[in-house]
């Protein structure tokens, strides 16, 4: 299948590889799976406390080619954006930018739920601290 | 295959009379009867449905049906009898493979009872929520495995490094072993008319068989990494 451009720049040169340290209360970690092709994907964020803004993001996939451009970009997209940014970016926005086709739709999919996933259990570990997420609320938390 | 609960006739094709499905010979004139309309593998052998099954017992109904449709006693018979013999010795080979092995024996199993069809053996090929941990750590010892090779590190501590990845997922199959056990006696226990607890009994085996599937796959990528026939792949 021929790659666009965009993929074959984020398969060749991944940005963002590697992980954050899982133990750390302000990193939250997505593992997810692809029940299409068996790739697996885990994509990390690093929520800064003072601002509530993601001020890293690794990840690291085992895929394909379209998996890995699809979460070498999310990671792109997800640093300096909120907590609530970030879970308003759709897979939608990762086959636009990829030019990913239609049998590829999946592996954006994946990127999308591997958002959600690392929101989600950095959510969960600050509500474990009883202190509300930073950046969760809209409410100013003085 | 047609389901077994219902009681076709078998029509014998030497005298025309008609036999119940899981016979062999036909009851009016004793000649072998051809494949036409069977039950299953369980109901050719005469086992009962039950996955606990001893393999002596299996052993034993396979050998005294192979005699009576050995093609070698047939080789004077008529042109009917001798098809009716091949395609017997054929299905019993077919159900004494499928039956032998616990492993072949429970997918059957499943196949007709009818939660898994063959083509539900591609969900092999997904990673089931409960194993992505492993799948990740897995995929992680590889790349450092091919990295190690890929330096000129020495066999002998790739293979020890390979050795360490592939520890978890051991430790999974032989979970796996035990729940399928203990579901399998759970489905030889159950009466006959509990449908809920049937239901219940076959999608939880099914789950786990569909898993062992991914496992296994697993422990062969580890193999074909051992002899140095894995890769990864774009």
């Amino acid at each position: 299948m021929a790659y666009s451009s965009k993929v074959i720049d984020h398969y060749e040169n991944p940005r963002n590889v590697g992980s954050l340290p899982k133990e750390d209360p302000n990193v939250g970690t997505g593992l997810v799976g692809a029940p299409e092709c068996g790739d697996v994907m885990k994509l990390q964020v690093k929520v800064n406390p003072e601002t509530g803004i993601i001020d890293d993001a690794k990840f690291k996939t085992f895929g394909c080619g379209s998996a890995i451009a699809s979460s070498s970009l999310a990671t792109e997209w997800l640093k300096g954006k909120t907590v609530e940014q970030a879970l308003a970016i759709k897979n939608t926005d990762i086959v636009e930018e990829l030019a990913l086709p239609p049998v590829k739709i999946h592996c954006s999919v994946l990127a999308e739920d591997a958002i959600k996933a690392a929101i989600s259990d950095y959510k969960k570990k600050q509500d474990a601290q009883g202190q509300p997420a930073a950046g969760a609320t809209t409410q100013p938390t003085a | 295959m047609t389901s077994s609960h219902t009681h076709h006739l078998q029509v014998c094709r030497t005298c025309g009379g008609g036999a119940p499905v899981d016979v062999h010979f036909c009851p009016s004139c004793t000649k072998i009867l051809t494949l036409g309309r069977q039950g299953d593998y369980f109901s050719f052998l005469s086992l009962p449905r039950k996955l606990n099954l001893d393999p002596a017992l299996i052993e034993q109904k396979f050998r005294a049906l192979s005699r009576q449709f050995h093609p070698d006693y047939y080789y004077n018979a008529t042109p009917t009898e001798r098809r009716a013999s091949l395609e017997r010795s054929s299905y019993l080979n077919d159900a004494y493979r499928t039956l032998r092995q616990p492993a072949s024996r429970v997918a059957y199993l499943l196949e007709v009872e009818g939660v898994l069809k063959p083509s539900d053996h591609e969900a092999a090929k997904k990673v089931p929520a409960s194993l992505l941990e492993e799948v990740f750590a897995l995929n992680e010892e590889l790349d450092d495995v091919r990295e190690m090779r890929a330096s000129g590190a020495p066999e002998d501590a790739w293979r020890a490094r390979l050795a360490t990845a592939a520890g978890p997922i051991e430790a999974k199959r032989a979970e796996h072993e035990a729940q399928l056990q203990e579901l399998s006696t759970r489905w030889d226990a159950l009466q006959d008319g509990d449908d809920a607890g049937r239901q219940a009994v076959l999608n939880a085996l099914r789950e786990r068989v569909l898993e062992r599937n991914y496992i296994n796959n697993l422990l062969a990528t580890i193999e074909r990494e051992a002899t140095g026939t894995g890769g990864p792949q774009l």
